[in-house]
């Protein structure tokens, strides 16, 4: 074979007459169009005429709001002052809404809140998830029944709590009936702030913990056992297992909870509507409660655009954080 | 070339859609007919109301007998929320898109103002109202620069309900309520509480508060809400639940659902709310021993009671506000309004309109006859869903201290957001 011979891709000399496999996978740059590309691209016309009443209707019903949400935030649109003009006003909103106490309090409460759920619910979802990765009796039963209060609508959840934590039906208060007298019953909304806040806490807590837990658990099983061993083999205690082996291959697991369930703290919404509406004062009123009173009941649109926004600015910050803190570490 | 034509494709698929977007807003905004059709021509108008089920029906009846009396005027009736809140937003997304319907629409007491300044409901000078017929509370509700923009429908007063065989003689005073409260949970250990009043944070903790207020020298003008005799009034509250203890701290979950059945169950003597208690079911000790009177007077106050209620307000788009405003004379004649009340429990408008049939019908509807006379109305403001956010926020933070100066501090800190909301034209 002469050194001059042409080869073929996988190194094998090419046979007289036949183009290269590499040739033959190149698209010729020159020349004719390939047999058929006319029906490609008739049929790619075909794909962009089947999409486009689903690409109308999503820029219909996302693309056009969000975009007019943006342009709103911008002008002077309050509906309590339907005669005024709709004029532009620069950043006018967003300088009220750094200026409102009420905002920055939200914004306040709001952080806390997710710091505090979230430390609480990776806790105890941890916990469960390990608790349902052991073999016992039961454990499917266990493992589908704690999705019930996940697979709940909130507001339904949320309804069950306020009930619950009713002075007058609750078992919460009745169960505690035994140390206080019956007629003046214990309210846990509307008049304490701390206690408020534990009921909302439970609340959203009883909700949100299976969903951490069932996602720990997906990533618990996919552990493999010979990791475990090699660890024993060495000496490894409990703890040292969990510490140096379940949670480091645990980590893309515990990222796409954190990311999900902080994005859901820093947007609660339903369970401070349906619990304490905000109260007692303004104690428990989150952002996106703060948006919902402005923009939906206050019908201030241009304020509630600017606090929406700035909502999503802060939504988005705390992903961008979370991704570049949990991105796969490479060699 | 290919690549060219790929670039002209999508361009136009994204025109198609820009062109399908613009032309949905442009049908969004398409504004309505504003060449006059007189009462007499042959035409259809629209009227909104908020679907609520035997109020519905009964207003349908109203609406048969209406177009019977005017065979040329047919009346679509549109059914929108009975949510206030969702009822408020589907009205407005009419009147911001310049719609012409619906014609003639159902209004809450606190939504004319609103209506008017925006420029979304039709003054009524035209037509050369007779107001004076009405109880002048409800008028006031809707005028707004000494223009009327509504008419009453019914008109619902809230008071004081006390049991009869409880409190042998109705309180004339604050300090008695409180001192026969008091007496009658000492008496009747079937008895919960002393009192049950809204103190939810929600528009009827307002309510309830305009209920005592006055009884106290208050007045609720958002331009100056830290007086004497607010403060006066809501200590009066905060001191019920927290120093005489005659009301249980629950009250602050308790809207008026609640509060009726705290009352008809008999576990209070008092109870702060609208009429249409009177109707429900009661149990045996409770029915027949109902007293329903304005909230009694302290020194240098008069009774107490707030308003609520409905309205009748014209688009000031619509091309049949003649025929409009027929259907609205008419269903806020007195026989109508009579009828209503029978039928429904809704309170008449109209003095007139309280009737030995009536009364025979329902004999409670005397106490609400006097009670309207008395009842406040919320302020009358473009801005009050801003103002009533602020005084809910206040009254739910006072209810939540125990604090005794809690009221007089509440209201100190309120008032210079309740003032600048009410009295705000940003934008202008």
């Amino acid at each position: 074979m002469s050194v001059n011979q042409p080869t073929g891709a996988e190194g094998r000399p090419a046979r007289a007459g036949r183009p290269s496999l590499a040739r033959r996978l190149t698209p010729a740059r020159r020349g004719p169009a390939p047999v058929g590309h006319a029906r490609e691209t008739g049929d790619r016309r075909l794909g962009y005429l089947l999409v486009a009443p689903v690409v109308i209707l999503l820029l219909a019903i996302t693309a056009y709001p969000l975009i007019y949400n943006i342009w709103n935030a911008f002008h002077f649109e309050n509906l309590s002052y339907g005669g005024l003009p709709h004029k532009f006003v620069g950043w006018a909103n967003f300088t009220a809404m750094f200026e409102s106490p009420q905002w920055v309090a939200a914004l306040e409460r709001t952080l806390v809140f997710t710091a505090v759920t979230i430390a609480f619910d990776m806790v105890v979802g941890m916990a469960l998830a390990l608790m349902m990765h052991r073999r016992f009796r039961g454990r499917g039963f266990l493992r589908a029944s704690i999705l019930v209060p996940w697979a709940m609508p909130t507001v339904v959840s949320a309804l069950l709590w306020k009930t619950m934590f009713d002075p007058g039906a609750g078992f919460v208060d009745y169960i505690l009936g035994a140390f206080h007298p019956a007629w003046s019953s214990l309210s846990w909304l509307g008049i304490s702030v701390w206690r408020s806040w534990v009921a909302i806490f439970i609340a959203d807590s009883w909700k949100n913990i299976p969903f951490v837990a069932i996602l720990l658990l997906a990533g618990l099983q996919v552990i493999p056992n010979d990791v475990y061993e090699a660890a024993r083999i060495d000496g490894a205690s409990w703890w040292q297992s969990f510490t140096r082996v379940t949670l480091p291959l645990l980590r893309p697991a515990i990222s796409v909870a954190l990311i999900f369930r902080t994005l859901q703290a820093l947007l609660v919404f339903d369970v401070i509507y349906i619990m304490s509406g905000g109260g007692p004062g303004n104690s428990t009123e989150t952002l996106s409660y703060l948006v919902y009173n402005t923009f939906i009941i206050n019908t201030n649109i241009g304020l509630g655009g600017a606090m929406s926004i700035m909502l999503v600015v802060l939504a988005l910050a705390v992903s961008f954080i979370y991704v570049r803190a949990f991105r796969p570490q490479t060699a | 070339m290919v690549m060219k034509r790929h670039v002209r494709w999508r361009a136009g698929v994204v025109g198609v859609a820009a062109i399908a977007l613009a032309g949905g807003a442009a049908a969004c905004s398409s504004g309505g007919s504003s060449s006059a059709v007189a009462a007499s021509a042959t035409q259809t108008i629209v009227f909104a109301e908020s679907g609520l089920g035997t109020e519905g029906q009964q207003t349908q009846v109203a609406i048969n007998a209406f177009e019977k009396a005017n065979p040329n005027i047919k009346v679509t009736v549109q059914v929108l929320s009975s949510d206030s809140t969702t009822y408020l937003s589907q009205l407005e997304h009419d009147f911001i898109s310049g719609s012409s319907t619906p014609d003639v629409f159902e209004s809450d007491v606190t939504y004319p103002a609103k209506f008017a300044q925006a420029g979304w409901v039709l003054p009524l000078t035209q037509f050369k109202p007779e107001m004076s017929q009405f109880f002048a509370h409800e008028v006031a509700a809707g005028t707004y620069n000494g223009t009327y923009y509504a008419v009453p429908w019914f008109d619902n007063p809230e008071g004081l309900f006390y049991r009869t065989d409880l409190i042998k003689t109705p309180p004339t005073s604050p300090a008695q309520v409180v001192s026969d409260a008091e007496a009658a949970m000492k008496a009747d250990p079937a008895l919960k509480e002393g009192i049950a009043f809204e103190a939810d944070k929600y528009e009827g903790a307002i309510t309830a508060f305009l209920t005592v207020d006055s009884a106290f020298g208050g007045s609720l003008d958002p331009s100056n809400v830290n007086t004497p005799g607010n403060v006066a009034a809501l200590n009066w509250l905060h001191a019920a639940v927290y120093t005489s203890k005659i009301a249980p701290q629950a009250v602050t979950g308790w809207q008026e659902g609640q509060v009726e059945e705290q009352f008809v169950s008999g576990y209070t003597p008092f109870a702060i709310n609208y009429p249409f208690v009177e109707a429900q079911p009661m149990v045996a000790a409770v029915k027949g021993h109902v007293g329903y009177i304005p909230f009694p007077a302290g020194a240098g106050g008069t009774p107490g009671s707030a308003l609520g209620g409905e309205m009748l307000g014209i688009n000031a788009k619509t091309a049949h506000a003649a025929a409009a405003y027929k259907l609205i004379q008419y269903l806020t004649s007195a026989p109508v309004e009579t009828a209503r009340a029978i039928a429904v429990g809704d309170p008449p408008s109209l003095p007139s309109a309280y009737t030995a049939a009536l009364y025979k019908a329902a004999p409670y509807f005397a106490a609400v006859k006097t009670l309207n006379n008395y009842s406040a109305p919320r302020p009358v403001t473009p801005n009050y869903l801003q103002v009533s956010s602020d005084l809910q926020t206040l009254f739910s933070s006072v209810y939540a201290n125990a604090s005794p100066s809690a009221a007089s501090a509440a209201f100190a800190a309120g008032a210079a957001s309740i003032k600048s909301d009410a009295a705000a034209t940003p934008g202008s």
